[in-house]
């Protein structure tokens, strides 16, 4: 961890300078946040049978617009964890934070079974007014629950005593 | 006005209870609430600007129906969030500047609603008019900003080193 720090350490230098940089980092963490929300969250939601009026498929060339979103993310996500002065545990030691990057793996693994099995096929095959396959219908609950949960645990990354009280520790 | 807002008992729980169920889930309920008003009508935006053309222009309007879910919770969560810390909030500038541009954001919808979805002629005909894609502009600068703005909240001490370069803090 000591190495990643020194590696990154020109960051929280640079973070530190400039009161600006915070802030706006946030600001394109949220829209980031939002556009993933508002793609896959939506995606999630047609295949689970919403908005039947939508070919699957049409989602198709939206999916890039939520990946440069998420690679957004991910950037100014390690200008947080490596720019803070409150010091590298912040972060790393924090029960919401780790919560919430194992909810991005399990999003990630989610994703890759979607991707490399027939399901994107099958999906983005689905006409308008047809129905997703069941399997399917799993991946787009899983996503949802995951998302929500990466926003919950990242906003409470701030107020991580009140979730440790509430789990008693 | 203020001061019996804040003094509520409902807004004394928020405020200091050391529960998750108070400051911090009302928080997040408020991030998630946001990701999906912004994120949908993002996407309404983008598809009126012309990506994703395969979503047909008709099947669009449904999707305001999650944009009113999200902004439902945000008016609730935004509601006791603002009771919380009245006086802190209403002498904000960046608050009032957020308002603003959330209402203007849902005045926009309920006008691209009005104006241009109601047009079934040109919306069946897959046809985007210059009301539609000029309101579709607008929803997007003002959901933006909005964002911007609203993030700004948490940051009183830099904007006010904005609003006024000379005074020292």
């Amino acid at each position: 961890m000591a190495d990643f720090y020194s590696q990154w350490g020109f960051l929280q230098t640079f973070v530190n300078a400039h009161d600006w940089v915070w802030p706006v980092c946030e600001m394109v963490h949220y829209i980031g946040m939002s556009l993933v929300v508002g793609i896959i969250g939506l995606l999630d939601l047609r295949i689970l049978g919403l908005f039947k009026s939508i070919p699957c498929g049409a989602f198709r060339p939206l999916v890039p617009v939520a990946m440069t979103a998420f690679a957004g993310n991910l950037l100014t996500g390690i200008v947080f964890v490596t720019g803070t002065n409150q010091g590298p545990g912040f972060y790393l030691d924090n029960l919401s934070f780790q919560l919430k990057l194992l909810c991005l793996l399990l999003a990630f693994a989610n994703l890759i079974i979607f991707q490399f099995s027939d399901l994107e096929e099958k999906v983005y095959a689905t006409p308008a007014g047809g129905s997703a396959p069941r399997s399917a219908k799993v991946v787009a609950v899983v996503s949802l629950v995951l998302w929500v949960s990466i926003i919950f645990f990242g906003r409470m990354l701030m107020y991580n005593d009140t979730l440790l009280l509430l789990l008693g520790m | 006005m203020l001061d019996y807002l804040q003094n509520l008992a409902l807004a004394e729980w928020v405020r200091t209870s050391p529960s998750i169920f108070a400051y911090t889930m009302i928080l997040t309920l408020h991030a998630v609430g946001l990701a999906v008003v912004v994120g949908v009508n993002t996407l309404i935006a983008f598809r009126l600007l012309g990506l994703a053309r395969g979503i047909p222009l008709a099947s669009l309007s449904e999707l305001y129906g999650v944009v009113w879910v999200g902004f439902s919770v945000n008016l609730a969560s935004g509601f006791l969030l603002f009771i919380a810390e009245a006086h802190d909030m209403a002498t904000m500038v960046a608050f009032w500047g957020k308002l603003f541009f959330v209402a203007a954001g849902m005045v926009t919808a309920v006008l691209l609603k009005r104006l241009y979805f109601s047009d079934v002629m040109n919306v069946s005909a897959g046809v985007v008019t210059r009301t539609g894609r000029n309101l579709a502009i607008a929803s997007l600068a003002f959901w933006l900003l909005a964002l911007i703005i609203g993030r700004l909240t948490g940051y009183p001490d830099l904007v006010d080193g904005w609003l006024h370069p000379g005074r020292s803090y």
